[in-house]
């Protein structure tokens, strides 16, 4: 059985102007000890995926359909006081901002043994025993000393070990990390990657790390997943992904990619996606990327009725009318 | 810290120096002032003791100094109508009556205005939050005298059967405990008004945080988030805004000690002014103002020490 | 465990010219790239549009609009003369002769509350039209000049915040003449309440001093002043239109304070206040004497703090889209 299956997520936002579809039909499913990565644009509705399977979902949002099973319980169908007892426990996540996903008036060390007395019982001391282990393992020099500090005392990079740390400390099966590098400098990124890598090994712990960094997702994912305007268009493993992408979405994300090699290197500018994606509101009925699309035209299907996501090849699904591999016959824009 | 309290009680010497400055220089220009030389509104006897108090035949800055000198000595002179008592007898036997009417209105205020505002912003948007949110605007957008009014009207009129509660007066006495109730919930409800938006919107603000969302995702009980994360970052900002209250209180105190007949400085003051004490005024205003400054500064030291962020210097 | 990045640089290089080369058919995606820049309407509108959005700032406007036309309109239709004394008719409760009955001599309280709510307001007004002169030049001088005439002025502020308001504003009434005409009011409720403006300006002041258009300003040679009243002050109007619905409600206030003390406009004349102390002569037997003068006074204040919220949520740039 696999750790969490996600069947067909439907998590809405009312707003004023209309109800958002801000996650719209979203599967998957991940072992244990695996790494699924979810990447999209900013507003495409892979946080609020996250969101949504740990009953975080800020008013006015809420999840209108679906099942997310965790371990074969329907996580969504929990009351808020059973979830407590698995966020933090058996699931964890950590957020994009480190300097204000702490609380600036406690310290350090509060935050971390909160959550080991709060789920492992444990008493003061060996909280605070087990809390000094923690920030060592994510090392933080002067461990001790540093539990009594508060956020501000810390930089950037350390509080995102520090969030990490905790949670880490009741050994979750499933860690979430939504964006966990986005805020960081890119040095600083790359070590917090590797601890995460690390420590995953180490526990034996699921991952799905969210993010809109192609190159993110190389690094730490066994499988990907991209997302569009709150849908899934693609879902393959990582090789297979970027060796052969079928969306056409995913390869302008992987042409968009900085070249540091090739034969182009010099002569090629940063390629952007031009467009915004549809607005979320009433989408249409239609493949959402249609307008995006360089390779729809109007006489196309898939302006007009959504495209299915269908499995091309064995463990590789896609969600358009114009995957690469049956382009490849036909030429471009005739 | 330490440095930070010094400096900041440090600064209050000149402030107090300029505010009793403002206030003498404000008496001088008073018409029919006996510190004006000239003027004669005033029985012979008191008029030579304040020759003598108040140096009257110097010139005007040295009659300064000798008045500052005097509220540093807590000698504010004699009172101008009444013989035989000074400033400070009429403020010994007024203040506390109305120090005490004071905390009780901030008691009332606090137990009753925190509360409400942190109900109404964890419930935020259900009727009751727009219950209670009615209540305190309506609070306080009438007037004080008006709520004084109303609730002798009630409490003491019409159902002083049921609460035998009295329409003025006031027993400094412990069993004349009767007598405050309604002056500290009159002189109370605005500054409970302003307690419970305060706290209402800051509690609301922090809900907003990252940190509560990290809390929450952490899987700690929501009685402990509230209780611990929300309400110690929350408060912080009511407490600073407990300052201007003191401003609220004292112009309320002036209303509620009239309607009740309380004999309270505030009483005393509106009536030193119709009554042309002149001495009066300015010894309660000198007295006032320092209170007020003292209260910032204490609120100044107070936010120190919550926020653990103005402790430390930049790191 | 670690994937390769990328590919052979053939295939990508490929597909990187397939894209690019498309990048010229996806029309309707730039077309909506261009629409972006459309929807930014003017300031004022947009800042109108929000207002007018805003529910409770809506009916709060009404709401003034009302007692605005009663205290400006009824005085003239209403035959009534609020100056009659008639000792029969003395403490006649509400009717429909007199709405809002009568008072110790007669004297129909419906007409005489809108002409105190007449009073009330224009003291109002001027009061806080005043507290803007007084403290948009001292805030914005102090904001402006910086330096230690900025700090001099600031410490200055300091100090006088730590005057008690209200026995200041008596004080200056007394220093005035001991009788309150509508001046001496204005200015004792200005003298007392000018600090929070001149600070809030001050701020603005060195907020906006760091713009560009000001140093371009000041290279074509333009005098400080010129600066100040030309470039700055236009700029800083909304926060100023907020700002006199958020003083307004505390000079009212004040007015009616020391009316009720008996600092307020001589009779016969009357302000909200000053009616108020009048029904709290009789408040005991006849509730409605005090309490319609005070109703009124909440309903200004409550209307005008609505609309002043209304105001700041529309203008606020942090708040727009």
């Amino acid at each position: 059985m696999a750790l969490l299956e996600v069947e067909d997520l439907h998590t809405y936002f009312k707003t004023r102007a209309g109800e958002v579809h801000a996650v719209d039909g979203v599967s998957f499913s991940l072992e244990r000890g695996k790494t699924l990565g979810i990447v999209g644009e900013s507003g495409c509705g892979k946080s609020v995926t996250a969101l949504s399977i740990m009953g975080l979902v800020p008013p006015p949002g809420r999840v209108v359909s679906g099942r997310a099973l965790f371990e074969g319980q329907d996580l969504l169908q929990r009351k808020s006081r059973e979830l407590e007892d698995i966020r933090g426990r058996e699931i964890a996540m950590i957020f994009q901002d480190p300097m204000t996903s702490l609380n600036p008036t406690l310290t350090i060390g509060m935050q971390i043994t909160e959550t080991l007395r709060r789920h492992l019982k444990l008493t003061r001391d060996e909280a605070r025993k087990r809390a000094v282990e923690l920030l060592e393992e994510v090392r933080i020099p002067n461990a001790a000393q540093r539990l009594r500090d508060y956020p501000h005392r810390y930089s950037g990079g350390m509080r995102q070990r520090v969030m990490i740390a905790i949670a880490l400390s009741c050994n979750p099966k499933l860690l979430i990390a939504d964006e966990p590098t986005t805020a960081l400098d890119v040095t600083v990124q790359a070590g917090v990657l590797a601890l995460l890598r690390e420590l995953r090994e180490e526990h034996d712990m699921a991952m799905i790390m969210i993010t809109h960094d192609m190159g993110v997702v190389a690094e730490t994912s066994d499988e990907v997943i991209v997302m569009y305007a709150g849908q899934v268009v693609e879902q393959a493993g990582t090789f297979e992904l970027f060796d052969s992408p079928e969306h056409p979405y995913t390869e302008a994300l992987l042409a968009a990619l900085p070249q540091i090699e090739g034969e182009d290197v010099r002569h090629s500018r940063l390629a952007s996606i031009p467009g915004r994606p549809p607005d979320l509101i009433s989408p249409p009925p239609a493949c959402r990327f249609a307008d995006r699309c360089v390779y729809a035209s109007l006489e196309d299907s898939c302006t007009r009725v959504l495209p299915e996501l269908r499995e091309l090849r064995p463990g590789h699904f896609v969600r358009t009318a114009h995957p690469a591999s049956e382009r490849a016959a036909a030429p471009v824009g005739s | 810290m330490l440095k930070f309290v010094v400096r900041r009680a440090l600064w209050t010497i000149p402030v107090i120096l300029l505010v009793i400055f403002l206030t003498f220089v404000m008496m001088r220009e008073i018409k029919g002032n006996p510190f004006r030389v000239t003027e004669r509104a005033v029985p012979a006897s008191i008029q030579r003791n304040l020759e003598r108090k108040f140096h009257l035949d110097q010139p005007w800055y040295v009659q300064y100094g000798y008045y500052v000198k005097g509220v540093f000595t807590f000698d504010l002179g004699p009172s101008l109508t009444q013989r035989n008592q000074t400033v400070n007898d009429v403020i010994k036997e007024h203040f506390p009556v109305s120090l005490r009417l004071g905390l009780l209105a901030m008691i009332w205020a606090i137990l009753i205005g925190i509360p409400l505002g942190v109900i109404s912003a964890l419930k935020q948007n259900t009727i009751v939050d727009y219950l209670s949110m009615t209540f305190v605007n309506a609070g306080y957008t009438l007037p004080n005298f008006f709520i004084a009014t109303m609730l002798i009207y009630f409490f003491s009129v019409k159902w002083r059967g049921w609460t035998g509660l009295p329409t003025n007066g006031w027993d400094n006495g412990l069993d004349g405990w009767r007598t405050w109730i309604l002056p500290a919930v009159a002189l109370g409800h605005a500054p409970m008004t302003y307690f419970a938006r305060i706290v209402r919107g800051s509690i609301l603000e922090t809900l907003q945080q990252d940190y509560i969302r990290t809390a929450k995702a952490k899987g700690l009980r929501w009685r402990r988030i509230v209780g611990l994360h929300v309400l110690r970052n929350s408060l912080i900002p009511a407490v600073t805004a407990a300052a201007p209250l003191l401003g609220f209180l004292i112009a309320g105190s002036f209303i509620v000690e009239t309607i009740f007949s309380i004999p309270g400085i505030g009483r005393y003051f509106v009536n030193s002014v119709t009554g042309r004490d002149y001495s009066v005024t300015m010894g309660i205003t000198v007295l006032l103002s320092i209170i007020i400054i003292v209260a910032n500064l204490l609120v100044d030291i107070a936010y120190g020490f919550l926020d653990p962020r103005t402790r430390d210097p930049r790191t | 465990m670690s994937v390769q990045r990328g590919l052979g640089p053939a295939s990508v290089t490929e597909r990187r010219r397939e894209f690019e080369a498309a990048l010229g058919r996806t029309a309707e995606a730039r077309s909506q790239e261009a629409g972006v820049a459309l929807e930014r309407a003017s300031l004022w509108r947009d800042a109108l549009y929000r207002f007018a959005a805003n529910r409770a700032a809506l009916v709060a406007s009404l709401a003034f609009l009302v007692a605005l036309g009663y205290a400006y309109i009824t005085p003239w239709v209403d035959s009534a003369d609020p100056y009659f004394v008639d000792f029969s008719e003395q403490y006649r409760p509400l009717s429909w002769a007199h709405p809002f009955g009568t008072d110790q001599f007669g004297r129909d309280l419906f007409v005489r509350n809108a002409l105190g709510a007449r009073v009330s307001i224009e003291i109002g007004f001027a009061a806080t039209l005043a507290i803007m002169g007084v403290g948009i030049l001292y805030g914005a001088i102090s904001g402006f000049l910086g330096g230690w005439v900025d700090n001099v002025m600031m410490r200055f502020l300091d100090a006088l915040y730590g005057l008690p308001y209200l026995p200041f504003a008596i004080l200056t009434i007394v220093v005035l003449g001991g009788q309150a005409t509508f001046w001496t009011m204005v200015v004792a409720l200005t003298v007392a309440s000018w600090f929070t403006t001149a600070r809030v300006m001050r701020g603005q002041m060195i907020t906006l001093k760091e713009n560009d258009y000001v140093r371009a300003a000041q290279a074509l040679g333009a005098r400080w002043y010129r600066i100040v009243f030309w470039h700055l002050l236009p700029n800083t109007l909304g926060l100023i239109i907020v700002f006199v619905f958020l003083e307004l409600p505390g000079v009212i206030l004040g007015e009616a304070f020391l009316s009720f003390i008996g600092l307020g406009i001589n009779p016969p004349k009357a302000s909200l206040g000053s009616l108020a102390q009048d029904g709290y002569a009789a408040f005991q037997t006849h509730p409605y004497m005090i309490a319609i003068p005070s109703l009124a006074i909440g309903w200004l204040i409550l209307s005008a703090f609505f609309i002043a919220d209304g105001l700041r949520d529309a203008l606020d740039p942090r708040t727009r889209g």
